[in-house]
Protein backbone atom coordinates (compact mmCIF):
# COMPACT_ATOMS: atom_id res chain seq x y z
CA UNK A 1 0.00 0.00 0.00
CA UNK A 2 1.22 3.29 -0.90
CA UNK A 3 1.49 6.30 2.01
CA UNK A 4 -1.02 7.75 0.12
CA UNK A 5 -3.32 5.42 0.28
CA UNK A 6 -3.01 4.70 3.95
CA UNK A 7 -3.25 8.06 4.76
CA UNK A 8 -6.77 7.90 3.07
CA UNK A 9 -8.18 5.57 5.13
CA UNK A 10 -9.39 7.02 7.71
CA UNK A 11 -11.03 9.52 5.72
CA UNK A 12 -12.04 6.80 3.80
CA UNK A 13 -13.90 5.47 7.23
CA UNK A 14 -14.93 8.55 8.99
CA UNK A 15 -16.95 9.95 5.51
CA UNK A 16 -20.22 8.98 5.77
CA UNK A 17 -20.36 9.14 10.17
CA UNK A 18 -18.53 12.97 9.81
CA UNK A 19 -21.56 14.33 6.99
CA UNK A 20 -23.84 13.00 8.83
CA UNK A 21 -23.08 14.09 12.18
CA UNK A 22 -21.98 17.57 10.45
CA UNK A 23 -25.68 17.74 8.42
CA UNK A 24 -28.00 16.43 11.07
CA UNK A 25 -26.14 17.62 14.45
CA UNK A 26 -23.65 20.65 13.98
CA UNK A 27 -25.80 22.51 11.50
CA UNK A 28 -29.31 22.14 13.00
CA UNK A 29 -27.61 23.25 16.55
CA UNK A 30 -25.91 25.67 14.39
CA UNK A 31 -29.12 26.98 12.45
CA UNK A 32 -30.95 27.21 15.92
CA UNK A 33 -28.28 29.83 17.48
CA UNK A 34 -28.84 31.86 14.78
CA UNK A 35 -32.87 31.34 14.77
CA UNK A 36 -32.54 32.76 18.38
CA UNK A 37 -31.48 35.96 17.03
CA UNK A 38 -33.87 36.41 13.99
CA UNK A 39 -37.41 38.37 14.39
CA UNK A 40 -40.47 35.85 14.31
CA UNK A 41 -43.66 37.15 12.49
CA UNK A 42 -46.98 36.12 12.40
CA UNK A 43 -45.79 32.48 13.46
CA UNK A 44 -42.89 32.57 11.16
CA UNK A 45 -39.14 33.14 11.12
CA UNK A 46 -37.94 36.24 9.49
CA UNK A 47 -34.57 37.41 8.12
CA UNK A 48 -34.86 40.18 10.58
CA UNK A 49 -32.17 40.34 13.04
CA UNK A 50 -32.51 41.68 16.47
CA UNK A 51 -31.52 41.01 20.21
CA UNK A 52 -35.49 40.62 21.55
CA UNK A 53 -35.62 37.62 22.41
CA UNK A 54 -33.35 37.51 24.53
CA UNK A 55 -34.30 41.11 26.10
CA UNK A 56 -37.90 39.25 26.28
CA UNK A 57 -36.62 36.70 28.33
CA UNK A 58 -34.10 38.03 30.42
CA UNK A 59 -36.02 41.38 31.15
CA UNK A 60 -39.52 39.86 32.20
CA UNK A 61 -39.13 38.72 36.03
CA UNK A 62 -41.47 35.44 35.43
CA UNK A 63 -39.08 34.38 33.30
CA UNK A 64 -35.67 35.22 34.63
CA UNK A 65 -37.38 33.28 37.66
CA UNK A 66 -37.90 30.28 35.69
CA UNK A 67 -34.29 30.59 34.39
CA UNK A 68 -33.17 30.98 37.61
CA UNK A 69 -35.61 28.16 39.35
CA UNK A 70 -33.80 25.91 36.28
CA UNK A 71 -30.58 26.19 37.70
CA UNK A 72 -31.20 25.84 41.14
CA UNK A 73 -33.24 22.68 40.64
CA UNK A 74 -30.52 21.51 38.81
CA UNK A 75 -27.66 22.38 41.59
CA UNK A 76 -30.06 20.21 43.97
CA UNK A 77 -30.53 17.40 42.22
CA UNK A 78 -26.77 17.38 41.23
CA UNK A 79 -25.81 17.36 44.88
CA UNK A 80 -28.61 15.23 46.13
CA UNK A 81 -27.27 12.26 43.22
CA UNK A 82 -23.64 12.57 44.30
CA UNK A 83 -24.84 12.42 48.46
CA UNK A 84 -27.05 9.45 47.42
CA UNK A 85 -25.04 8.04 44.81
CA UNK A 86 -21.62 7.85 46.68
CA UNK A 87 -22.73 5.50 49.59
CA UNK A 88 -24.07 3.17 46.80
CA UNK A 89 -21.06 3.14 45.00
CA UNK A 90 -18.90 2.90 47.85
CA UNK A 91 -20.68 -0.13 48.43
CA UNK A 92 -20.85 -1.97 45.13
CA UNK A 93 -16.68 -1.05 44.79
CA UNK A 94 -16.21 -2.79 47.81
CA UNK A 95 -18.54 -5.58 48.95
CA UNK A 96 -17.33 -8.93 48.18
CA UNK A 97 -20.83 -10.37 47.97
CA UNK A 98 -20.89 -12.91 45.26
CA UNK A 99 -24.31 -10.95 44.41
CA UNK A 100 -22.23 -8.11 43.22
CA UNK A 101 -23.15 -8.44 39.57
CA UNK A 102 -26.78 -8.81 40.10
CA UNK A 103 -26.55 -5.60 42.30
CA UNK A 104 -24.89 -3.27 40.27
CA UNK A 105 -27.50 -4.59 37.76
CA UNK A 106 -29.83 -4.00 40.17
CA UNK A 107 -29.04 -0.44 40.84
CA UNK A 108 -28.82 0.40 37.37
CA UNK A 109 -32.60 -1.26 36.34
CA UNK A 110 -33.99 2.50 36.42
CA UNK A 111 -32.14 2.76 32.98
CA UNK A 112 -34.37 0.06 31.29
CA UNK A 113 -37.68 2.30 32.48
CA UNK A 114 -38.69 5.45 30.71
CA UNK A 115 -39.00 8.82 32.93
CA UNK A 116 -42.34 8.95 32.10
CA UNK A 117 -42.72 5.43 34.01
CA UNK A 118 -40.76 6.30 36.88
CA UNK A 119 -42.12 9.73 37.82
CA UNK A 120 -45.83 8.02 37.66
CA UNK A 121 -44.72 6.55 40.66
CA UNK A 122 -44.09 10.02 42.34
CA UNK A 123 -46.88 10.81 41.50
CA UNK A 124 -48.93 8.33 42.80
CA UNK A 125 -47.05 8.79 45.76
CA UNK A 126 -47.31 12.71 46.34
CA UNK A 127 -50.63 13.85 45.17
CA UNK A 128 -53.76 14.94 47.29
CA UNK A 129 -55.49 11.58 46.93
CA UNK A 130 -52.03 10.05 47.30
CA UNK A 131 -50.73 7.25 49.12
CA UNK A 132 -48.18 9.19 51.25
CA UNK A 133 -51.45 11.47 52.18
CA UNK A 134 -53.37 8.30 53.06
CA UNK A 135 -50.73 7.06 55.16
CA UNK A 136 -50.29 10.47 57.37
CA UNK A 137 -53.86 10.52 57.84
CA UNK A 138 -53.68 6.62 58.73
CA UNK A 139 -51.53 7.51 61.21
CA UNK A 140 -53.53 10.45 62.30
CA UNK A 141 -50.72 12.83 62.07
CA UNK A 142 -52.22 14.94 59.53
CA UNK A 143 -55.96 16.33 59.38
CA UNK A 144 -56.32 17.37 55.87
CA UNK A 145 -54.38 16.24 53.07
CA UNK A 146 -50.68 17.97 52.64
CA UNK A 147 -50.35 19.61 49.28
CA UNK A 148 -47.10 18.27 47.86
CA UNK A 149 -48.11 18.44 44.24
CA UNK A 150 -47.37 20.86 41.87
CA UNK A 151 -43.88 21.67 43.99
CA UNK A 152 -40.49 22.70 42.98
CA UNK A 153 -39.51 20.02 45.96
CA UNK A 154 -41.21 17.08 44.07
CA UNK A 155 -39.92 18.23 40.74
CA UNK A 156 -36.45 17.88 42.59
CA UNK A 157 -37.40 14.67 44.36
CA UNK A 158 -38.61 12.98 40.89
CA UNK A 159 -35.17 14.14 39.00
CA UNK A 160 -32.80 13.15 41.78
CA UNK A 161 -34.75 9.79 41.31
CA UNK A 162 -34.31 9.33 37.64
CA UNK A 163 -30.94 10.34 37.46
CA UNK A 164 -29.47 8.71 40.39
CA UNK A 165 -27.74 5.63 38.13
CA UNK A 166 -25.84 8.14 36.37
CA UNK A 167 -24.26 9.60 39.84
CA UNK A 168 -23.68 5.53 40.79
CA UNK A 169 -22.08 4.67 37.63
CA UNK A 170 -19.51 7.68 37.45
CA UNK A 171 -18.48 7.18 40.83
CA UNK A 172 -17.93 3.95 40.65
CA UNK A 173 -15.77 4.05 38.17
CA UNK A 174 -13.89 6.62 40.35
CA UNK A 175 -13.54 4.03 42.79
CA UNK A 176 -12.19 1.28 40.97
CA UNK A 177 -9.99 3.61 39.38
CA UNK A 178 -8.24 3.54 43.03
CA UNK A 179 -5.16 1.89 43.23
CA UNK A 180 -6.16 -0.86 46.68
CA UNK A 181 -2.63 -0.24 47.99
CA UNK A 182 -2.64 3.25 48.70
CA UNK A 183 -5.51 2.45 50.83
CA UNK A 184 -3.67 -0.64 52.04
CA UNK A 185 -0.43 1.33 52.86
CA UNK A 186 -2.33 4.30 55.15
CA UNK A 187 -4.02 1.48 57.11
CA UNK A 188 -0.47 -0.22 57.68
CA UNK A 189 0.83 2.46 58.71
CA UNK A 190 -1.32 3.02 61.29
CA UNK A 191 -4.34 5.00 60.05
CA UNK A 192 -7.92 4.49 60.95
CA UNK A 193 -10.48 3.46 58.79
CA UNK A 194 -12.58 6.84 59.08
CA UNK A 195 -9.18 8.14 58.43
CA UNK A 196 -7.75 6.19 55.46
CA UNK A 197 -11.26 6.90 53.51
CA UNK A 198 -11.69 10.81 54.57
CA UNK A 199 -7.74 11.09 53.51
CA UNK A 200 -7.26 8.49 50.63
CA UNK A 201 -9.97 7.29 49.22
CA UNK A 202 -12.36 10.30 49.10
CA UNK A 203 -9.98 12.55 47.78
CA UNK A 204 -8.97 10.16 45.17
CA UNK A 205 -12.56 9.94 44.03
CA UNK A 206 -12.83 13.47 43.75
CA UNK A 207 -13.36 13.47 40.20
CA UNK A 208 -16.23 10.84 39.98
CA UNK A 209 -17.85 13.52 42.39
CA UNK A 210 -17.87 16.10 40.31
CA UNK A 211 -18.23 14.38 37.21
CA UNK A 212 -21.55 12.83 38.98
CA UNK A 213 -22.62 16.32 39.78
CA UNK A 214 -22.03 17.99 36.89
CA UNK A 215 -23.84 15.02 34.86
CA UNK A 216 -26.69 14.99 36.80
CA UNK A 217 -26.87 19.12 36.54
CA UNK A 218 -26.72 19.05 32.88
CA UNK A 219 -29.28 16.33 32.66
CA UNK A 220 -31.69 18.09 35.14
CA UNK A 221 -31.89 21.38 33.71
CA UNK A 222 -32.99 19.97 30.46
CA UNK A 223 -35.81 17.74 31.61
CA UNK A 224 -39.14 18.14 30.61
CA UNK A 225 -41.10 15.34 31.87
CA UNK A 226 -40.64 15.26 35.66
CA UNK A 227 -41.64 19.02 36.08
CA UNK A 228 -44.16 18.33 33.54
CA UNK A 229 -45.71 15.85 35.62
CA UNK A 230 -44.99 16.80 39.12
CA UNK A 231 -45.16 20.37 38.38
CA UNK A 232 -47.53 23.07 37.07
CA UNK A 233 -47.90 26.46 36.13
CA UNK A 234 -45.67 28.12 39.33
CA UNK A 235 -42.77 25.84 38.66
CA UNK A 236 -42.50 26.53 34.65
CA UNK A 237 -38.58 25.68 34.04
CA UNK A 238 -36.68 26.27 30.86
CA UNK A 239 -37.99 22.77 29.15
CA UNK A 240 -41.21 23.49 30.03
CA UNK A 241 -41.30 27.22 28.68
CA UNK A 242 -39.49 25.97 25.73
CA UNK A 243 -42.34 23.33 25.02
CA UNK A 244 -44.65 26.26 25.65
CA UNK A 245 -43.07 28.89 23.22
CA UNK A 246 -42.68 26.05 20.19
CA UNK A 247 -45.75 24.43 20.58
CA UNK A 248 -48.36 26.47 22.21
CA UNK A 249 -47.48 29.95 21.32
CA UNK A 250 -45.84 28.78 17.91
CA UNK A 251 -43.07 31.34 18.80
CA UNK A 252 -39.79 29.69 17.27
CA UNK A 253 -37.34 32.74 17.96
CA UNK A 254 -38.14 32.73 21.47
CA UNK A 255 -37.73 29.23 21.41
CA UNK A 256 -34.69 29.22 20.10
CA UNK A 257 -33.12 31.66 22.64
CA UNK A 258 -34.06 29.63 24.77
CA UNK A 259 -32.77 26.26 23.53
CA UNK A 260 -28.98 28.10 22.67
CA UNK A 261 -29.02 29.45 26.66
CA UNK A 262 -29.58 25.36 27.60
CA UNK A 263 -27.23 24.35 25.10
CA UNK A 264 -24.84 27.00 26.29
CA UNK A 265 -25.61 26.39 29.87
CA UNK A 266 -24.73 22.31 29.51
CA UNK A 267 -21.24 23.73 27.62
CA UNK A 268 -20.48 25.56 30.53
CA UNK A 269 -20.79 22.78 32.68
CA UNK A 270 -18.80 20.51 30.47
CA UNK A 271 -16.36 23.12 30.62
CA UNK A 272 -16.40 23.18 34.34
CA UNK A 273 -15.87 19.51 34.67
CA UNK A 274 -13.05 20.00 31.92
CA UNK A 275 -10.74 22.63 34.32
CA UNK A 276 -11.74 20.63 37.27
CA UNK A 277 -10.61 17.30 35.92
CA UNK A 278 -14.07 15.58 36.56
CA UNK A 279 -14.38 12.19 34.71
CA UNK A 280 -16.40 12.47 31.42
CA UNK A 281 -17.06 10.68 28.98
CA UNK A 282 -13.92 9.82 25.81
CA UNK A 283 -14.75 7.09 23.09
CA UNK B 1 -10.07 -7.92 54.62
CA UNK B 2 -12.03 -8.20 57.62
CA UNK B 3 -15.46 -5.96 56.69
CA UNK B 4 -17.42 -7.22 59.71
CA UNK B 5 -17.93 -3.74 61.74
CA UNK B 6 -19.71 -1.43 63.00
CA UNK B 7 -19.36 1.08 59.86
CA UNK B 8 -19.75 -1.30 57.43
CA UNK B 9 -23.33 -2.63 58.95
CA UNK B 10 -24.40 0.95 58.64
CA UNK B 11 -23.37 1.04 54.87
CA UNK B 12 -25.39 -1.52 54.28
CA UNK B 13 -28.59 -0.67 55.78
CA UNK B 14 -28.27 2.85 53.90
CA UNK B 15 -27.49 0.82 50.88
CA UNK B 16 -30.72 -0.83 51.53
CA UNK B 17 -32.88 1.92 51.82
CA UNK B 18 -31.20 3.49 48.63
CA UNK B 19 -32.44 0.36 46.58
CA UNK B 20 -35.70 0.97 48.10
CA UNK B 21 -35.64 4.76 46.73
CA UNK B 22 -34.61 3.49 43.56
CA UNK B 23 -36.91 0.60 43.62
CA UNK B 24 -40.57 1.62 44.63
CA UNK B 25 -41.64 4.31 42.77
CA UNK B 26 -41.41 1.75 39.73
CA UNK B 27 -43.54 -1.30 41.52
CA UNK B 28 -46.32 1.59 42.93
CA UNK B 29 -46.29 2.46 38.82
CA UNK B 30 -47.04 -1.91 38.45
CA UNK B 31 -49.13 -2.03 41.16
CA UNK B 32 -51.28 0.80 40.38
CA UNK B 33 -52.40 -0.83 37.61
CA UNK B 34 -54.55 -3.80 39.23
CA UNK B 35 -56.22 -1.23 40.28
CA UNK B 36 -60.42 -2.15 40.66
CA UNK B 37 -61.67 1.24 40.58
CA UNK B 38 -60.24 3.94 38.05
CA UNK B 39 -58.16 5.49 40.37
CA UNK B 40 -54.48 5.51 40.58
CA UNK B 41 -54.77 4.17 44.06
CA UNK B 42 -51.68 2.61 45.85
CA UNK B 43 -51.55 -0.27 47.78
CA UNK B 44 -54.62 -0.55 45.18
CA UNK B 45 -58.07 -0.99 45.91
CA UNK B 46 -59.01 -4.76 45.32
CA UNK B 47 -57.83 -6.51 42.26
CA UNK B 48 -58.31 -6.04 38.39
CA UNK B 49 -56.85 -6.74 35.07
CA UNK B 50 -59.30 -4.71 33.19
CA UNK B 51 -56.87 -1.65 32.86
CA UNK B 52 -54.07 -4.22 31.37
CA UNK B 53 -57.24 -5.12 28.82
CA UNK B 54 -57.43 -1.27 27.73
CA UNK B 55 -53.58 -1.25 27.60
CA UNK B 56 -53.57 -3.45 25.17
CA UNK B 57 -55.78 -1.84 22.58
CA UNK B 58 -54.79 -0.52 19.48
CA UNK B 59 -54.47 2.83 20.55
CA UNK B 60 -51.34 1.84 22.82
CA UNK B 61 -50.15 -1.15 21.00
CA UNK B 62 -49.25 1.07 17.83
CA UNK B 63 -47.16 3.53 18.96
CA UNK B 64 -45.67 0.46 21.55
CA UNK B 65 -45.28 -1.35 17.94
CA UNK B 66 -43.65 2.20 16.57
CA UNK B 67 -41.23 2.69 19.45
CA UNK B 68 -39.60 -1.07 19.05
CA UNK B 69 -39.50 -0.69 15.17
CA UNK B 70 -37.86 2.93 15.31
CA UNK B 71 -35.54 1.64 18.45
CA UNK B 72 -34.30 -1.80 15.99
CA UNK B 73 -34.03 0.63 12.95
CA UNK B 74 -32.10 3.37 14.97
CA UNK B 75 -29.77 0.83 17.22
CA UNK B 76 -29.21 -0.56 13.50
CA UNK B 77 -28.04 2.04 11.63
CA UNK B 78 -25.81 4.12 14.60
CA UNK B 79 -24.29 0.68 14.62
CA UNK B 80 -23.41 0.68 10.78
CA UNK B 81 -22.65 4.62 11.12
CA UNK B 82 -20.62 4.15 14.74
CA UNK B 83 -18.74 0.66 13.90
CA UNK B 84 -16.43 2.86 10.84
CA UNK B 85 -16.04 5.84 13.12
CA UNK B 86 -14.80 3.83 16.10
CA UNK B 87 -12.23 2.23 14.27
CA UNK B 88 -10.94 5.39 12.82
CA UNK B 89 -10.86 6.80 16.23
CA UNK B 90 -8.82 3.85 17.68
CA UNK B 91 -6.95 2.89 14.96
CA UNK B 92 -5.35 5.74 13.34
CA UNK B 93 -3.77 9.55 14.00
CA UNK B 94 -5.55 11.64 11.89
CA UNK B 95 -5.92 15.31 12.00
CA UNK B 96 -9.28 16.19 13.30
CA UNK B 97 -9.32 13.21 15.37
CA UNK B 98 -9.52 15.10 18.61
CA UNK B 99 -12.74 17.27 17.00
CA UNK B 100 -14.45 13.99 15.37
CA UNK B 101 -14.09 12.05 19.08
CA UNK B 102 -16.34 15.02 20.52
CA UNK B 103 -18.93 15.51 17.71
CA UNK B 104 -19.01 11.40 17.97
CA UNK B 105 -20.15 12.21 21.56
CA UNK B 106 -22.24 15.35 21.51
CA UNK B 107 -25.35 14.08 21.16
CA UNK B 108 -25.27 12.98 24.54
CA UNK B 109 -23.23 16.01 25.70
CA UNK B 110 -25.88 18.60 24.35
CA UNK B 111 -29.54 18.33 25.40
CA UNK B 112 -31.53 15.78 23.37
CA UNK B 113 -34.32 18.39 23.44
CA UNK B 114 -32.79 21.35 21.71
CA UNK B 115 -31.35 19.03 19.46
CA UNK B 116 -34.97 18.31 18.75
CA UNK B 117 -35.35 21.65 17.81
CA UNK B 118 -32.72 22.22 15.47
CA UNK B 119 -33.39 19.41 13.43
CA UNK B 120 -37.17 20.55 12.90
CA UNK B 121 -36.46 23.81 11.98
CA UNK B 122 -33.42 22.95 10.14
CA UNK B 123 -35.32 20.55 8.14
CA UNK B 124 -38.02 23.10 7.77
CA UNK B 125 -36.06 25.67 6.61
CA UNK B 126 -34.24 23.43 4.65
CA UNK B 127 -37.34 22.70 2.85
CA UNK B 128 -37.43 19.04 3.40
CA UNK B 129 -40.79 19.16 5.02
CA UNK B 130 -41.52 15.48 3.33
CA UNK B 131 -38.88 14.25 5.66
CA UNK B 132 -40.86 15.31 8.57
CA UNK B 133 -42.32 11.85 10.57
CA UNK B 134 -40.54 8.83 10.04
CA UNK B 135 -37.71 9.42 8.15
CA UNK B 136 -36.84 12.81 11.28
CA UNK B 137 -37.37 10.78 13.95
CA UNK B 138 -34.89 7.99 12.71
CA UNK B 139 -32.29 10.78 12.21
CA UNK B 140 -32.84 12.56 15.52
CA UNK B 141 -32.91 8.53 17.33
CA UNK B 142 -29.51 7.69 15.57
CA UNK B 143 -27.87 11.07 16.59
CA UNK B 144 -28.45 10.07 20.12
CA UNK B 145 -27.69 6.24 19.71
CA UNK B 146 -24.72 6.86 18.15
CA UNK B 147 -21.95 7.83 21.10
CA UNK B 148 -23.66 4.70 22.34
CA UNK B 149 -22.23 2.57 19.25
CA UNK B 150 -19.15 4.23 18.71
CA UNK B 151 -18.22 4.07 22.68
CA UNK B 152 -18.96 0.08 22.81
CA UNK B 153 -17.13 -0.35 19.63
CA UNK B 154 -13.78 1.16 20.97
CA UNK B 155 -13.78 -0.42 23.97
CA UNK B 156 -13.91 -4.14 22.57
CA UNK B 157 -11.29 -2.59 19.70
CA UNK B 158 -9.37 -1.40 22.68
CA UNK B 159 -9.93 -4.57 24.54
CA UNK B 160 -8.67 -6.50 22.00
CA UNK B 161 -4.65 -7.14 21.44
CA UNK B 162 -3.83 -4.92 18.87
CA UNK B 163 -1.19 -7.86 17.18
CA UNK B 164 -3.09 -10.05 16.90
CA UNK B 165 -3.62 -8.11 13.11
CA UNK B 166 -0.05 -7.48 13.03
CA UNK B 167 0.21 -11.03 13.36
CA UNK B 168 -2.41 -11.94 10.59
CA UNK B 169 -0.97 -9.18 8.58
CA UNK B 170 2.74 -10.63 8.57
CA UNK B 171 2.00 -13.99 7.70
CA UNK B 172 -0.09 -12.92 4.26
CA UNK B 173 -3.32 -11.92 5.23
CA UNK B 174 -4.87 -9.24 2.94
CA UNK B 175 -6.03 -6.26 5.05
CA UNK B 176 -9.89 -6.85 4.10
CA UNK B 177 -9.31 -10.49 5.36
CA UNK B 178 -7.55 -9.42 8.72
CA UNK B 179 -10.99 -7.29 8.96
CA UNK B 180 -13.13 -10.07 8.41
CA UNK B 181 -11.52 -13.38 9.78
CA UNK B 182 -9.60 -11.53 13.02
CA UNK B 183 -11.26 -8.07 14.21
CA UNK B 184 -15.06 -8.31 13.38
CA UNK B 185 -15.60 -11.32 14.80
CA UNK B 186 -13.20 -10.00 18.39
CA UNK B 187 -15.59 -7.00 18.19
CA UNK B 188 -18.74 -8.40 17.32
CA UNK B 189 -19.62 -8.99 21.25
CA UNK B 190 -19.37 -5.22 21.49
CA UNK B 191 -20.75 -4.39 18.80
CA UNK B 192 -23.99 -6.52 19.94
CA UNK B 193 -23.79 -4.65 23.04
CA UNK B 194 -23.68 -1.45 21.61
CA UNK B 195 -26.69 -2.63 19.46
CA UNK B 196 -28.77 -3.29 22.60
CA UNK B 197 -27.67 0.36 24.78
CA UNK B 198 -28.92 1.66 21.57
CA UNK B 199 -32.31 0.22 21.44
CA UNK B 200 -32.76 0.95 24.75
CA UNK B 201 -31.69 4.46 24.99
CA UNK B 202 -33.83 4.92 21.95
CA UNK B 203 -36.85 3.11 23.39
CA UNK B 204 -36.92 4.90 27.06
CA UNK B 205 -36.36 8.13 25.36
CA UNK B 206 -38.66 11.32 25.30
CA UNK B 207 -36.32 14.58 25.02
CA UNK B 208 -35.73 13.94 21.08
CA UNK B 209 -39.15 12.75 19.86
CA UNK B 210 -41.24 15.71 21.85
CA UNK B 211 -40.84 18.09 18.82
CA UNK B 212 -40.16 15.83 16.07
CA UNK B 213 -43.11 13.08 16.46
CA UNK B 214 -46.58 13.41 14.52
CA UNK B 215 -49.81 11.77 14.66
CA UNK B 216 -49.64 8.50 13.59
CA UNK B 217 -45.70 8.33 13.64
CA UNK B 218 -45.57 8.69 17.80
CA UNK B 219 -43.18 6.74 19.84
CA UNK B 220 -45.18 5.44 23.19
CA UNK B 221 -43.71 7.57 25.84
CA UNK B 222 -44.70 10.25 23.79
CA UNK B 223 -48.20 9.22 23.79
CA UNK B 224 -47.97 8.18 27.20
CA UNK B 225 -46.96 11.95 28.08
CA UNK B 226 -49.50 13.47 26.25
CA UNK B 227 -52.77 11.06 28.05
CA UNK B 228 -50.75 12.28 31.40
CA UNK B 229 -52.31 15.99 30.68
CA UNK B 230 -55.74 14.40 31.20
CA UNK B 231 -55.01 12.76 34.24
CA UNK B 232 -53.40 9.84 35.87
CA UNK B 233 -55.56 6.64 35.19
CA UNK B 234 -54.48 3.71 35.63
CA UNK B 235 -54.71 1.93 31.88
CA UNK B 236 -51.67 4.73 31.84
CA UNK B 237 -50.36 3.14 34.22
CA UNK B 238 -50.70 -0.65 32.47
CA UNK B 239 -49.59 1.31 29.64
CA UNK B 240 -46.05 2.21 31.27
CA UNK B 241 -45.80 -0.88 32.99
CA UNK B 242 -46.24 -3.09 29.43
CA UNK B 243 -43.38 -0.79 28.17
CA UNK B 244 -41.06 -1.97 31.14
CA UNK B 245 -41.47 -5.27 29.77
CA UNK B 246 -40.52 -5.27 26.27
CA UNK B 247 -36.47 -3.88 27.78
CA UNK B 248 -36.24 -6.40 30.55
CA UNK B 249 -37.09 -9.30 27.69
CA UNK B 250 -34.11 -7.66 25.78
CA UNK B 251 -32.50 -7.84 28.49
CA UNK B 252 -33.05 -11.50 30.02
CA UNK B 253 -32.62 -12.75 26.56
CA UNK B 254 -29.07 -10.98 25.88
CA UNK B 255 -27.68 -12.15 28.92
CA UNK B 256 -27.86 -15.53 28.06
CA UNK B 257 -25.66 -14.79 24.88
CA UNK B 258 -23.45 -13.08 26.83
CA UNK B 259 -22.53 -10.85 29.75
CA UNK B 260 -24.15 -7.51 29.59
CA UNK B 261 -22.67 -6.38 32.69
CA UNK B 262 -19.30 -7.12 31.34
CA UNK B 263 -19.29 -3.90 29.20
CA UNK B 264 -21.57 -1.75 31.64
CA UNK B 265 -18.89 -2.33 34.11
CA UNK B 266 -15.94 -2.39 31.64
CA UNK B 267 -17.52 1.13 30.44
CA UNK B 268 -17.31 2.64 33.16
CA UNK B 269 -13.82 1.22 34.58
CA UNK B 270 -12.54 2.74 31.84
CA UNK B 271 -13.61 6.62 33.04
Amino acid sequence: MTQNARALRPLLLVAVPATFLFVFFVLPNGFLLVAGFLKSDAQMLTDEWTLENYDFLLGKPLYRAALLRTFVVGALVGVLVVVLAYPMAFFLARTTSKWKGPLIALALTPLLASVVVRTYGWWVLLNREGALNDLLRALGLTTGPLVMLPSVGAIVIGLTHSLLPFGVLTILSALNGINPNLERAALSLGASRTRTFLNVTLPMSASGVAGGFLLAFALAISAYATPTILGGPATETMATLIYKFMVSLMDWSIGSALGTLLILSSMALIAIGTMLGARRGTV
Amino acid sequence: MRRRHIPWAMLRGIVVLLYLFILVPIIITVSVSFNSVNQSKFPPIGFSLRWWGDALAARWLQPLAFSIELGLLAAVVSMLLGMPLAFALVRYRFPGREALTTLALGPLALPALVTGIGLLQFIQAAGFGFLFGFPTLLIGHVLICLPFSVRTTAISLRAMPANLELAALSLGATPSAVLREITLPLVKSGVFAGGVFAFIHSFTDYSISLFLARPGTQPITITILSFLEYGFAPTLAAVAALTLVVPLVLIAVVQRVFRIGDFLYAENARG
